[in-house]
């Protein structure tokens, strides 16, 4: 394969769920080399939230976790163990560039922080993606995808007209699924920068505030007029005519955009089905399409575009929000098994032998297996 | 406008092209990744057809004039009017991509092969993807989010699909498009060929709501709205709203935060059995929160590592301790429209913030030219 934006990077990843662990695997469709650490003692939550039954190796089975870390070698390596720590400074001194999405604090009392991994090697580009940035009195809040849609503004601007904020929900989690995209843009300019110079960054990622990024705009607007307006207004937007979702004969929503109001509208669409009211409704120069739901996104590979791929297990898993050079990505290797890679990759970057490896794994430093005890 | 000497992208010479009949939606996404890179220091040069670029005129609106979503999403770009239906103008055109690094434009437009032919490597921000051969299908945010499936996310199962907040499609691809012109930058950078970038907002809207395919295809049934049947609701509080959030791990920790004693059945142990008995389970905790306020709720929940969360208000944003603690929030000075208060990048490179400047005033026609 000819060489690719980030062919030679390689990636440190402590990513977990979505923010963290996905940030590397965009990294990783870019052509970086992305080790993901894990450990027995602390399973990316991935593995447990999907887990599919109880039967041996659930770990390694979460749709959730192998959707998002395709294309990554797996390390599993005890964070906790003075020994762990030891081997994870010496990997680190062998990458480009860190990802972690862990609560503030804890790589630091590892002795795994910027402050020690860069000592080491002074290019590193580490990225630390958190709720509410490294800094600031709230530094320390927990916070999950959907506390974001409410504290950064988003729910307050959702919802019914004239009722309650909405959140975007736990299937959606919208603002774990956005940072990635922004992230991962930084970073590689961080990494262009550390090439040139020499020298890395610490890049402090607030998820919270690149949710309220995606309402500059309101903000401002906010900030020049306070006594302005704002609000749900359902599907309305400001400078729309007519905006909404009606639902077809048969049931099925379908979204339309008008730009002169017309009253007929919602009586038209519960007389037609939907399809051929958004036929129709196209046909006519309107803006419209079915509310489309998971099943219809699997069924329609022309819609689909690069976004989903199978992996060589036949697995479905995340492709590419765009495209280079006209294509997505094919799937290199599967999301790993906890562990998979850590004999492979220790050999390889650190030159450990049998002996090494064999003492490292009984005194529980590597795994292959969850010590977590019963979920 | 020169941007300081040690800005990342310092370097890099980027053309956003803006012709004039392209849906809004697009522009947006176009403008926010060119409006990142100029605020990393890239100097990019906004090309606008006679009358400028529309979004000029789309709200919300300042008081005292002007577009503050143009404001926001053309904050340090340079700004010059090109009549690209013209030879002189598509002339100028080719003059300025001799010199860029990366150009950024919708499809479709009328100078679409002369940009695709040109040496700065092209990113082009369409609604659709490829596949589905709709070039001439009319397009609307709203539409783009009802078909990559987010629309039935949000909202009661038995009523209307609702849309999020904001410009989710286009702001999502617009974060896209930028860390596809990373990869441009950086491959250009390392001596390589660098491929060209095509973004759609569908796609984008799609791989964001990836949990919808991926619980579709582990379990046969499309995850979709649940509004009162879920887990996380929205609840009343003495100032305004809470959502109500917490993981199975954190729910031991909830319990004990609400202290009533009814959520000590053990049919809620389990996240099963509180689904099922989701109406009852916010019959007891909802009335714990109506006499506190939002900022009461957060301090307590939080001392027990429960991650509800307070909804807020963009006015209120403005005053919140956090962002104000870390200067998320830039006092950018407008030459015509006085100080403004907006988000910066949210970012902190070695602590550093990246503090926008001005959208460009349109210029008069072909001035540069």
């Amino acid at each position: 394969m000819s060489a690719r934006p980030l062919s030679g990077i390689r990636v440190l990843d402590f990513g977990l769920l979505t923010a963290g662990a996905n940030t590397s695997a965009m990294l990783a469709d870019l052509g970086a080399d992305v080790i993901k650490i894990e450990s027995g003692a602390y399973l990316d939550p991935f593995r447990v939230v999907g887990k599919p039954d109880d039967d041996d190796g659930w770990w390694n089975r979460s749709p959730q976790f192998r959707f998002t870390n395709r294309n990554k070698r797996g390390l599993a390596l005890n964070l906790k163990d003075p020994e762990g720590q030891r081997v994870i400074r010496e990997l680190a001194a062998h990458c480009d560039v860190v990802v972690e999405n862990f609560r503030r604090g804890v790589l630091d009392r590892a002795g795994l922080g910027y402050k020690d991994l860069s000592a080491a090697n002074p290019r590193l580009v580490f990225a630390a993606i958190s709720s509410q940035g490294d800094t600031g009195p709230e530094r320390m809040n927990v916070s999950f995808g959907s506390t974001l849609d409410a504290t950064s503004g988003i729910a307050s601007l959702t919802g019914y007209a004239g009722e309650e904020p909405r959140i975007s929900g736990m299937d959606v989690n919208y603002p774990d699924q956005i940072v990635s995209l922004f992230a991962t843009g930084i970073v590689i300019s961080a990494v262009m920068a550390a090439r040139r110079t020499g020298k890395g960054a610490f890049l402090d990622f607030s998820q919270r505030e690149v949710a309220s990024f995606t309402l500059g705009e309101e903000i401002l607007a906010a900030s020049a007029d306070p006594a302005r307006p704002n609000g749900r207004h359902g599907n309305n937007e400001e400078s729309v005519a007519q905006q909404d979702t009606y639902r077809c004969k048969g049931g099925r929503w379908i979204a339309v955009t008008l730009g002169t109001p017309d009253a007929a509208l919602e009586a038209f669409c519960a007389s037609h089905d939907s399809a051929a009211a958004v036929a129709a409704l196209l046909a006519r120069g309107i803006a419209a399409a079915p509310c489309n739901d998971g099943n219809d996104l699997l069924r329609d590979t022309a819609l689909q575009g690069v976004t989903l791929v199978r992996d060589d297990r036949g697995g479905l898993v995340k492709g590419l929000p765009y495209r280079l050079g006209g294509k997505g990505i094919t799937i290199q290797r599967p999301g790993p098994d906890l562990g998979q890679h850590t004999c492979e990759v220790l050999r390889e970057l650190l030159g450990y032998d049998d002996a090494q490896l064999k003492r490292l794994a009984e005194a529980g430093v590597t795994s292959t297996t969850p010590t977590v005890g019963e979920i | 406008m020169d941007a300081p000497d040690d800005l990342p992208l310092r370097r890099f010479t980027l053309i956003e092209v803006n012709d004039a009949k392209v849906p809004l939606c697009l522009r947006l996404a176009t403008s926010l990744a060119a409006k990142i890179a100029a605020d990393l220091g890239a100097d990019v040069l906004k090309v606008e057809p006679p009358g400028g670029d529309p979004v000029r005129r789309a709200p919300p609106f300042l008081p005292q004039g002007g577009s503050a979503l143009f404001q926001f999403l053309n904050t340090s770009k340079r700004s010059l009017v090109l009549d690209l239906a013209s030879d002189t103008g598509r002339t100028a055109l080719k003059g300025l991509l001799e010199k860029a690094d990366a150009v950024l434009f919708e499809e479709p437009t009328v100078a679409a092969p002369l940009l695709r032919a040109s040496r700065a490597t092209p990113i082009e921000i369409a609604a659709f993807p490829v596949e589905m051969n709709a070039a001439a299908r009319p397009v609307s945010e709203f539409a783009i989010l009802a078909l990559g499936g987010l629309l039935h996310m949000v909202g009661e199962p038995e009523r209307k699909p609702l849309r999020l907040g904001g410009h989710q499609a286009s702001y999502a691809a617009g974060l896209t498009a930028f860390t596809g012109l990373a990869a441009v930058l950086a491959a250009r950078d390392a001596g390589q060929t660098a491929p060209p970038v095509r973004v759609s907002l569908t796609e984008v809207m799609q791989w964001v709501n990836w949990k919808a395919a991926s619980g579709a295809e582990a379990g046969g049934t499309s995850p979709g709205r649940e509004g009162k049947n879920s887990e996380f609701q929205i609840v009343p509080c003495r100032d305004g709203h809470v959502a109500v959030v917490y993981t199975a791990t954190q729910w031991p920790a909830m319990r004990a935060l609400i202290g009533d004693p009814r959520l000590g059945d053990p049919k809620f142990n389990i996240r099963a059995g509180r689904r099922q008995h989701i109406v009852e389970l916010y019959e007891i905790i909802t009335p714990w929160f109506a006499d506190k306020t939002r900022a009461e709720i957060q301090t307590m929940a939080q001392a027990k590592g429960v991650p509800f969360g307070p909804i807020f208000s963009p006015a209120e944003l403005l005053q919140t301790e956090q962002y104000v603690a870390r200067g998320f929030l830039a006092t950018m000075d407008h030459p015509t429209l006085g100080t403004l208060r907006l988000p910066q990048l949210p970012v902190q490179w070695n602590g550093r913030s990246f503090a926008p400047r001005p959208a460009p005033e349109l210029p008069a026609p072909e001035l540069a030219a």
